[in-house]
């Protein structure tokens, strides 16, 4: 009889795991409902769009801001917004899900990962839903529109771009009697600009800036310096990188110099510390994205913004846009791609991407908005937000000759990240290990190139 | 089933007694294995099914941009083998073990004698702020630390300018942004972290020792120290080797504070092994081929510091 029950629990703890087990399989199971609502024909059916994002804080809250919009706007389409955590998250996120299903509809993904996105196979490029719907790509500003497109047109859709800045504290050039840079200064102007200022000892370091790849992958476009070859991997899959040429290492030997000179300290690769450096006026400039608007407003003193610095030996070509877009990823049902379309339609439009822009720094990547009477206004009062435009739209996009400067364009490149993430190491090869700038970045050069190499295996 | 049963001729007797060893000895066998499934279901599913598939994966090149492979035998494993970067990892990873590890239990060994001698009411208080950094979750303590240590605000380096130890704040360490540094801060973090637990086994370990060795080594005139060196240590040595294995498999496991603190940097100088997998596995561009292949080379001396520690242990433990 003991026996009997025993056996009975048994089975009973047995199915009770097993159900636990089969729970996880779960999440495939609701796409493949959505995916054949459609079928059933049933036109009051609501399609459902999954879309996965990497912002979080503020920025996540006002992306579900414009979530629940476009839900209240209309009734045939219900967009299912998921934080996913950074970008690096989401796009583990979706390799995975690739693997496991509940594969999402709209994935937002960052600039470097635009090869790699390409590459999955899985993408409905943009342009095709553009050219089906008549939607002319000409709406947005020329840097995003290239910076997003390959020979056919645009593959993903612009949402959320950025560009760096540098921020000042102006109360600090105010007590120094400095006057705050105008334009793009040279690393030289920029230099003297710093001795003015530790001289006038308005602080312990001129600048602060986290040694993250961003800013020397900036400042060599701003110099003009391509950072692959093959046009920067515009025209062709690039085979080896061209940063330890000339102007990257100019760039390098200027912002390690930067560190080894003390005009900045050594932060390693942060970014959240840069920032408390600055506002606990420690230092009187920052390097920092557009997006990090919170600095303007947490500050205690005034803040000011400008335009990225170049080397000397070139003019000034301007930056590379940043930040991140939408990107569809095929369910294999048109209805579906078309619902995931309208979404993304929706996001990039003039209302909201002029919420977007006030809420948050991202800039508005629509052209008409530029000359938006509310923006205007908004500029007026907040010149802070208007510098990373016109820094954008003065990028020279085009060189004399009439052919696309690829520097400013921005590299492409499969393993862009992983050499982003080598380039973080480099610093501390110069400003650790005691390299030169130049033979620091052949060694990057080296491990760069066999990223690539090993990258473009996979299409051989 | 064995041969002589095989053997034995078909009677009615035969089934009786193969019924009564069925009852005796094969059922009991067979309920405990059916106990054990749940168990060993999880375990399937979680732990041996990864492990094969990770060796698979470590065979292959995988594409960062989703399902295509390339099978490269044990390239991945030369790969590694032949990377500085990989090697200068094993040093890093070990270096960050003999930081740990001794330093966390002498800490431990001396605070648990101290808090074993009669605190009175405040017993308690002192047990609990000692013990109050574990439940602290590794996130936050590395944030705490990323405070501390900032080199420009930091209150560590604040307080050493004034105490006189330096200058001023340039001249003070900088703790994460330097490749000396960025191993001991990172080293001072997770012991500090790991510390209350070792406090605690060890506080344990402490209040077992039988009084009457102390009482007869005080009437052979031992002194304090002559009593911890010959009595408590000496009894108190299954106890550290508990410990110690504890805090090894703790060591070559920390994660959180090296994630929040530094990502492997200044360079690679805190990218340990484990660290390691991480990043090449989830960090930029993905490699999941080379960071299973890491994985199995982790595996590998894991096994050898087991072994190597459980030799050393038949020599020095004693039991009481």
């Amino acid at each position: 009889m003991n026996k009997r029950w025993s056996i009975l629990t048994l089975i009973l703890i047995i199915a009770i795991v097993a159900a636990a087990c089969a729970a996880p399989v779960a999440p495939s199971a609701p796409s493949a409902p959505a995916q054949e609502a459609p079928q059933a024909a049933a036109p009051t059916e609501k399609i459902t769009i999954e879309f996965w994002h990497a912002m979080g804080g503020n920025l996540g809250e006002t992306v579900q801001m414009l979530v629940d919009r476009f839900n209240a706007s209309q009734d045939a389409v219900f967009v299912n917004a998921t934080y996913q955590g950074s970008y690096d998250d989401t796009y583990n996120a979706l390799l995975a899900s690739f693997e496991s299903g509940g594969t999402p509809n709209i994935v937002q993904n960052f600039d470097l990962s635009s090869q790699t996105m390409f590459d999955t196979g899985r993408l409905v490029p943009a342009w095709q839903l553009m050219e089906a719907d008549g939607f002319d790509p000409s709406v947005f500003i020329p840097a995003v529109r290239e910076y997003y497109s390959d020979e056919n047109g645009m593959v993903a859709m612009a949402f959320n771009s950025s560009t760096p800045l540098l921020y000042y504290n102006a109360e600090m050039f105010e007590a120094a009697g400095v006057e705050p840079p105008q334009g793009s200064l040279k690393f030289s102007e920029f230099k003297a600009l710093c001795d003015k200022l530790l001289a006038a000892q308005v602080a312990p370091y001129c600048f602060t800036f986290g040694q993250v790849g961003w800013e020397f992958e900036q400042y060599l476009a701003n110099s003009g310096g391509l950072y692959f070859n093959n046009n920067n991997g515009r025209t062709a899959r690039p085979t080896e990188v061209l940063f330890n040429q000339d102007k990257g290492v100019e760039v390098f030997t200027h912002l390690t110099d930067l560190v080894k000179e003390g005009y900045a300290p050594n932060l390693n690769n942060t970014w959240t510390e840069t920032d408390s450096t600055f506002l606990t006026r420690q230092a009187a400039i920052e390097f920092d994205s557009t997006s990090d608007v919170s600095l303007i407003q947490k500050a205690e003193f005034k803040v000011g913004t400008a335009f990225i610095p170049h080397a000397d030996s070139s003019e000034r070509n301007g930056v590379v846009l940043g930040g991140a877009a939408l990107w569809l990823i095929d369910s294999g049902d048109p209805a579906i791609n078309n619902a995931a379309w309208q979404f993304m339609k929706f996001m990039a439009d003039l209302p909201q991407q002029k919420d977007w822009h006030m809420a948050t720094g991202y800039f508005p990547v629509r052209v008409e908005l530029l000359e938006d009477p509310e923006l205007l206004q908004f500029w007026t009062d907040n010149p802070n937000f208007r510098t990373a435009i016109d820094q954008l739209v003065t990028t020279r996009t085009v060189l004399d000759d009439g052919t696309p400067n690829y520097a400013v364009l921005g590299g492409r490149a499969g393993p862009f990240p992983a050499i982003r993430r080598i380039i973080v190491e480099t610093y501390s090869r110069v400003l650790n290990d005691g390299l030169s700038p130049q033979d620091a970045l052949n060694e990057a050069a080296v491990k760069a190139n066999a990223e690539l190499e090993n990258y473009n295996a996979f299409f051989e | 089933m064995s041969q002589s049963t095989l053997n034995q001729p078909l009677s009615l007797h035969r089934t009786a007694t193969g019924q009564a060893k069925w009852r005796r000895k094969i059922w009991p066998t067979v309920e405990a294995y059916l106990y054990l499934a749940p168990t060993l279901f999880g375990l399937l599913i979680f732990v041996f099914i990864p492990i094969f598939t990770s060796f698979h994966l470590s065979l292959h090149r995988i594409a960062p941009f989703g399902n295509v492979m390339r099978f490269v035998g044990f390239d991945n494993y030369r790969t590694l083998l032949t990377s500085p970067d990989y090697w200068d990892s094993v040093r890093i990873t070990l270096l960050f073990v003999l930081g740990t590890v001794p330093t966390g239990i002498a800490l431990a060994v001396v605070l648990a004698i101290l808090l074993s001698y009669p605190l009175g009411k405040m017993a308690w208080f002192y047990r609990a702020l000692i013990f109050v950094p574990v439940i602290i979750s590794s996130a936050v303590a590395g944030v705490l630390f990323r405070w501390l240590y900032h080199p420009v605000v930091g209150y560590l380096n604040y307080w050493m300018v004034q105490l006189g130890l330096f200058e001023n704040m340039q001249q003070a360490p900088n703790w994460l942004g330097s490749k000396e540094w960025a191993l001991v801060a990172v080293i001072i973090a997770t012991t500090w972290r790991q510390l209350g637990f070792n406090v605690i086994i060890a506080l344990a370990g402490v209040q077992n020792i039988d009084e009457s060795y102390y009482d007869a080594a005080k009437v052979d005139g031992a002194g304090v120290l002559q009593r911890i060196r010959h009595i408590t240590l000496p009894l108190l040595s299954p106890t550290l080797f508990f410990l110690l294995i504890i805090n090894i498999i703790y060591s070559f496991q920390a994660f959180g504070e090296i994630h929040i603190l530094t990502q492997g940097g200044p360079g690679r100088a805190t990218m340990t092994l484990v660290y390691s997998i991480f990043d090449t596995a989830f960090v930029g561009t993905p490699q999941r081929g080379i960071a299973s292949a890491q994985a199995y080379l982790l595996a590998i001396l894991v096994v050898i510091m087991s072994f190597i520690n459980y030799a050393a242990a038949n020599r020095r433990v004693h039991y009481q």
